[in-house]
């Protein structure tokens, strides 16, 4: 499993840190806030208050050793690019940057990420997407034609199967998942529901109220569909 | 004197049978909801719940089963409205909340 560094435990830099935990990686959380440090030790590896912009410590903690980097320091622009520098110059492969602004986001390329963020950004081009189309949940551009994306069955598929629908034949598509909810019972009665995917649904697959269909197709075509 | 004392005992006793009758009702309208909702027949449930928040409007269940079947109908603002009636009904509603935190966020 990968080793990794996170530099700067704000609410991106822990998020970070705790999902490469969750998902089995050695983490080295690093920031100068004891709380924040604190919060996180359960979590991680190891976490550690230290000045991320010091090499000697970051040597002493093995820095060196790791596979990635993430840097999210962003807010303060100059910790960030100090950081950044110091991360290829110890050389590890794999830097990623928290950046605020285009031009933060250059200079940290310039220095040595190998990938540069932008989580306000990203997350307030999502934010419009799924206002202005409450009915797609995720979309992934494949080419400036093609996409993959997730909406919810159209009224008029449920209760239908695939083969049934032929969405290849009739409408230009492959839905290549379909999500769906599993109601179920609590031990204590109460009403709850499992979340479950079917990657390459069978074709005898009925289609159910609130299932989600991940559709893969021209952005034309999935644009038809949508409109049923 | 006896007789106004026996008028009222049958009042009392009327009024607790009606008082039993409705909590029967609903009782019964939010089984016939959860057993629509198992079945994924969700708009069914959601006339039986709605059936049953009619008679009892502060019955935090209700709103908890309407908004996990909202929420299975891919309905989340509507699924969140009745989490959050459920919650102030009784804030000690720990799946509503679970529900609630995972549509609006933490």
């Amino acid at each position: 499993m990968i080793q990794c560094v996170v530099l700067g435990l704000g609410i991106f830099g822990a998020s970070v840190a705790r999902a490469l935990a969750e998902k089995g990686c050695e983490v080295l959380a690093i920031d100068e806030d004891e709380e924040k440090v604190k919060e996180i030790s359960d979590v991680v590896t190891q976490a550690v208050q230290a000045d991320a912009t010091d090499e000697k410590v970051l040597r002493a903690l093995g820095v060196d050793k790791m596979d990635a980097a993430i840097v999210s320091t962003g807010e303060d622009m100059e910790a960030s690019i100090l950081i950044t520098l110091l991360m290829k110059e110890l050389g590890i492969k794999t830097i990623v940057a928290k950046a605020i602004s285009p031009s933060h986001g250059t200079v940290l390329r310039k220095v040595g990420a190998t990938r540069v963020v932008f989580p306000e950004r990203d997350t307030g081009v999502r934010l419009a997407e799924s206002l202005a189309a409450p009915d797609i949940l995720e979309h992934i551009s494949l080419s400036p034609e093609y996409s993959i994306l997730e909406v919810r069955a159209p009224k008029s598929f449920i209760g239908s199967t695939l083969r049934e629908i032929d969405v290849r034949a009739k409408h230009g598509v492959d839905i290549i998942a379909i999500k769906k909810k599993l109601p179920y019972l609590t031990d204590a009665g109460e009403s709850d529901f499992k979340e479950e995917i079917l990657i390459t649904p069978n074709a005898d697959e009925e289609i159910a109220d609130g299932d989600i269909l991940v559709v893969l197709g021209t952005n034309r075509k999935i644009d038809k569909l949508r409109s049923l | 004197m006896v007789q106004d004392e026996k008028r009222d005992f049958a009042k009392l006793e009327a009024r607790i049978a009606q008082i039993k009758n409705r909590k029967q009702k609903v009782e019964k309208l939010i089984e016939l909801g959860k057993f629509y909702f198992l079945n994924e027949k969700y708009d069914e449930a959601i006339e039986k719940l709605k059936e049953a928040s009619k008679i009892d409007e502060k019955n935090a269940e209700i709103y908890y089963n309407l908004g996990v079947v909202y929420e299975s109908k891919n309905l989340p603002d509507d699924a969140s409205q009745m989490y959050t009636r459920a919650l102030e009904l009784n804030p000690g509603h720990q799946l509503a909340s679970k529900h609630l935190e995972k549509i609006v966020g933490k």
